[in-house]
């Protein structure tokens, strides 16, 4: 099977009106709420334990999805035990197939999926076509990088003996999976587990149960066989449950650091009669940072700051908090951001004039607003006079200031439009505390001088460090994302290495020397 | 017509290239003496030399200059001996605040060919010199960057308060019938371009009404300021990322029963846009609903942002937006000249080339059409068009200079552009340096 080289999905070109009357269009098709059932083999039991609603109008059902019980995640795990055997002894090849096929299936869909990722998780278009594309981009990347891992990898070979590295997967892998890349995330962690020969449990976020189920639609429709993927709607419980459970070979997680490092203490315990050893795929929490030195160019950084802050309302793990700029242009710079802040547009998703779209959901939008009230009371705070729309889960966008260095807005994830900027002497400063922090997830520099960058590109520990742009946005391929320390397990997805984590390497030997004759 | 318009465009051409300055005297030649030779002979000097003159303005020291330049020219892996000598100087104090000077030293000398003065009123002489000899002017302010409403505002300001001081400095020059009136009627001789994205800092490629919205008071303002002061404001096109949006607010504005009489006001067509066509399709059908006391002027352009665009649809997966090849580009420019020439007296014409082929196409094609030569202007830029600019208005021919007005800081932007231009390997003003013959300077462009 000889495939083309990967490209990248395009996403659409949505500064031609053509394009973008066929988002709206798709998004007037949209047929809600969605049922979504605990999705085992199968069986399908629907319920209504679970829903969700559209962040910018929470009167608006999404989804009614059943909620997984403890026993209905056994019960999807010992499916996926059951199929494990026989997609493991799938040819690659078809395996493969199966996931380009899904990924087809995603292609003529695009318009329809950006508009549920929409609804359901408040994705301003431009970040849910994205998000389409992404997904598209996970299956086609991980179907070429299986059949490279299928080859196996090189050994020292010397006479009278064979020498063969080749790659096996691991077994069932638990997907647990958030809601701010609602289509991306859960399908890039099961496209690398089912590429490789194992089988899935997928648990979407609550929030996005919608999204989940389009996931588990399209690797079947593709061709995955029913039990190689399950879909388990769920809280919080039906992950536990699922990490806990002793036969998942491999817990892929992406989300919060609590919930990270609790799979990891979960995997870490060993019962009594286990067979393997749990491994976990984490990728958590960032608190990202934005160096500016005097010789960056504000005209640039300015409006890729503010993109790395406010798109998407701060909700990626890439996303920037906090800005630490050379005292020289420290003033100039808040200046300027704050004037760009206030031009922010707070409104829907669904509204291309929006910059700063609802948060995710009524929680969210109180623990920004406490940071917020926070930020004000330490520093002094621009912005968050905008005119907010009266249903939703608004947040205004805010710059602060002069922050105490011990303040917990430098400290903690905030996930929302919060952006904080402190004065450093220098560029070494700034390296002095980022290096300070326990998390490496992503940053930016700004600054022209190359051997300043070359001297942050040394220091730097984040995963994915940015110069001159954004910190937001890595593409599959292009810039394989995770990060360091507790921002995660160095796992980098959409990169070469990252089914390494989805398979165990068996090496064979075989003596070829028989009465002294090599045979 | 082909064989006439070919044999009349052979006859301008040749008739203007005799009206050149020396060779000696042609721009990039003096630009500046080797460095530019040298950039265009090889790629990474001329990223070195980009990227300096790109920081300049945010070096606050002759020691940070110089630090900059040598972290520029450490990436150069081939030193020519003048820059090894360059390096040297970099390691010590003393040597740096030299090498520093001399770097900014070279850096505003290439800025002062391009930009006529700091503000307004510095540039007057210049603007008045051009005058004298017969070439009237566009003066662009040059800006940072706007990313907030008070910067947007700066702008608007320096714009109006730019037509304060040339339209009285203006109505004092001399009268020259050829540069102030058409078969249309008088020709406003004061004349402003401006930038939408300096007007707002809200232009949002997928929402291209935000932007509008916003900056309509602003430009509305400057449109009765422009009226009032008999000035013409023309609104220039930048990158397609905003197209939409400056095209329909400037159409909109326009439409607006208070300026149906005045100001004289003008748009930008780029050539180099593959769907330019249907743009000026969308231009004559507003024009045919919208007939203008003092008719619309276009001004045909080929379009300054073509390494942006290709970067940009190749970076996203789009089918690039512009022509890929220089002579599909050349003869889209030409098809579009006889267009908007056809398309008299609805509209006023200006073709801003610089490509003598382009130059002489138009002016060809115009008297064959039966056409006034004071019915086509012609438009280049300050630095880059001044020889073609001098032959034109030896030859008789309305020229217009665009001209740049901003200080250093500024104007970096349009400098880095204009040099980028200056550099490429398939310039024509290159060609034109390095001696390219005549007759395949004038011949027709090769499409495929």
């Amino acid at each position: 099977m000889t495939l083309p080289a990967f490209a990248n999905e395009p996403v659409l070109e949505l500064r031609r009106a053509t394009e973008r009357s066929k988002l709206e269009a798709a998004l007037g098709e949209l047929k809600l709420p969605l049922r979504v059932p605990v999705w085992i083999g199968d069986d399908r039991r629907y319920g209504d334990e679970l829903v969700s609603t559209d962040p910018g109008d929470p009167e608006r059902i999404v989804a009614v999805a059943a909620g997984a019980t403890a026993e209905e995640a056994a019960a999807a795990v010992a499916a996926a035990r059951a199929a494990f055997g026989g997609w493991a002894s799938t040819p690659p090849t078809e395996r493969a197939a199966a996931l380009l096929r899904a990924a087809a299936w995603m292609r003529e869909r695009r318009p329809a999926l950006a508009a549920l990722a929409l609804r359901e998780c408040a994705k301003p278009w431009a970040e849910a076509d994205a998000d389409v594309c992404e997904a598209i981009d996970f299956l086609e990347f991980y179907a070429r990088g299986a059949l490279s891992l299928a080859e196996g990898s090189p050994l020292l070979q010397v006479p009278g003996e064979r020498n063969e590295l080749h790659y096996a997967p691991r077994g069932v892998c638990a997907v647990i999976a958030p809601w701010n890349f609602p289509l991306a995330i859960p399908l890039g962690m099961s496209a690398a587990a089912l590429a490789t020969g194992n089988t899935v449990v997928l648990k979407p976020a609550e929030q996005a149960p919608g999204c989940g189920l389009r996931v588990v639609e399209a690797l079947r429709a593709g061709g995955v066989p029913a039990g190689a993927i399950s879909l388990l709607p769920g809280e919080g419980e039906a992950g536990a449950a699922l990490a806990r459970h002793p036969d998942v070979a491999t817990i892929a997680f992406t989300g919060s650091g609590p919930v990270g490092l609790e799979l990891l203490r979960t995997a870490a315990d060993v019962p009594d009669g286990a067979r393997q050893l749990k491994r976990v795929v984490a990728e958590m929490g960032g608190k990202n940072c934005v160096i500016v030195d005097a010789d960056a160019d504000l005209d640039e950084a300015v409006p890729a700051i503010v993109e790395s802050a406010f798109g998407y309302a701060g909700q990626k793990c890439s996303a920037a908090s906090r800005v630490l700029v050379h005292e020289a242009v420290h003033d100039l710079l808040v200046e300027r951001l704050a004037g760009a802040v206030d031009g922010l547009q707070v409104g829907p998703a669904g509204d291309f004039a929006s910059d700063v779209p609802p948060v995710i959901e009524r929680r969210a939008q109180e623990r920004v607003r406490r940071y917020a009230e926070l930020a004000a009371g330490e520093g002094a705070l621009a912005g968050g006079r905008h005119v907010l729309p009266r249903h939703g889960w608004y947040c205004a966008p805010v710059v602060v200031s002069g922050l105490p260095r011990d303040s917990a807005v430098l400290r903690d994830e905030i996930f929302g439009p919060l952006l904080s900027v402190e004065s450093v002497r220098d560029v070494d400063e700034a390296c002095d505390r980022i290096d300070a922090l326990p998390v490496a997830l992503t940053g930016a520099l700004f600054a022209r001088n190359p051997r300043t960058v070359a001297r942050v590109v040394a220091r730097s520990p984040v995963g994915n460090l940015y110069v001159n742009r954004s910190t937001t946005g890595a593409m599959v391929g292009r810039q394989p994302f995770g990060g360091n320390r507790l921002s995660g397990t160095g796992t980098k997805a959409g990169g070469s290495d990252y089914l390494l984590h989805f398979v165990e390497p068996r090496v064979v030997t075989e003596n070829t020397l028989r009465h002294g004759l090599v045979v | 017509m082909t064989k006439t318009l070919e044999r009349e465009i052979q006859r301008v051409g040749s008739a203007l290239s005799e009206a050149f300055p020396s060779r000696r005297g042609h721009p990039i030649k003096v630009l500046d003496e080797r460095a530019m030779d040298l950039a265009t002979q090889d790629a990474e000097l001329r990223a070195a030399l980009f990227r300096f003159v790109d920081v300049v303005p945010a070096c606050r020291s002759l020691d940070d200059l110089a630090t900059h330049l040598a972290g520029f020219l450490d990436e150069v892996s081939d030193q020519p001996p003048p820059l090894s000598a360059a390096m040297k100087m970099g390691n010590t104090k003393a040597g740096r605040a030299a090498l520093g000077a001399a770097g900014a030293a070279g850096v505003r000398h290439m800025a002062h060919r391009f930009i006529v003065g700091d503000d307004p009123e510095d540039a007057l002489a210049t603007l008045k010199g051009l005058w004298r000899e017969g070439i009237a002017s566009s003066v662009d302010l040059l800006g940072e960057a706007t990313v907030t409403a008070a910067e947007a505002d700066r702008y608007a300001a320096r714009c109006a308060a730019a037509l304060d001081v040339l339209a009285p400095a203006y109505d004092a020059m001399k009268p020259d019938e050829r540069l102030e009136r058409d078969s249309s009627g008088p020709i406003a001789r004061a004349n402003l371009s401006v930038k939408v994205s300096a007007l707002t800092p809200l232009l949002r490629p997928e929402a291209p009404e935000r932007g509008q919205r916003d900056a309509a008071p602003r430009l509305r303002e400057l449109l009765r300021r422009a009226a009032r002061l008999n000035a013409h404001l023309h609104i220039d096109m930048e990158s397609l990322d905003s197209r939409e949006a400056v095209l329909e607010l400037v159409l909109e504005l326009l439409a607006e029963p208070e300026f149906a009489a005045a100001p004289s006001a003008g748009i930008v067509l780029q050539a180099y846009l593959r769907d330019s066509p249907e743009t000026l399709d969308r231009v004559l059908e507003w024009v045919r609903e919208h007939p203008r006391e003092t008719p619309l002027t276009v001004r045909l352009v080929k379009g300054a942002y073509w390494d942006h665009e290709v970067v940009e649809a190749r970076q996203h997966g789009w089918s690039v937006p512009v022509f890929e090849r220089k002579a599909d580009c050349d003869a889209n420019f030409e098809l579009l000249t006889r267009r908007l020439l056809e398309a008299r007296p609805a509209v006023r014409v200006a073709i801003a080339s610089h490509n003598l082929r382009s130059v002489s196409h138009a002016i060809a094609c115009n008297r064959l059409l039966g056409g006034a030569d004071s019915d086509l202007e012609l438009q280049v830029l300050r630095g880059l068009g001044d020889d073609l600019g001098h032959a034109l208005a030896s030859a008789g021919l309305r020229v217009r200079s665009y001209c740049p007005v901003g200080d250093l800081v500024a104007g970096m932007a349009y400098l880095v552009r204009r040099l980028l231009e200056n550099t490429a390997n398939e310039s024509f003003l290159a060609d034109q340096a390095h001696g390219v013959p005549l007759e395949q300077l004038l011949a027709p462009p090769a499409t495929a």
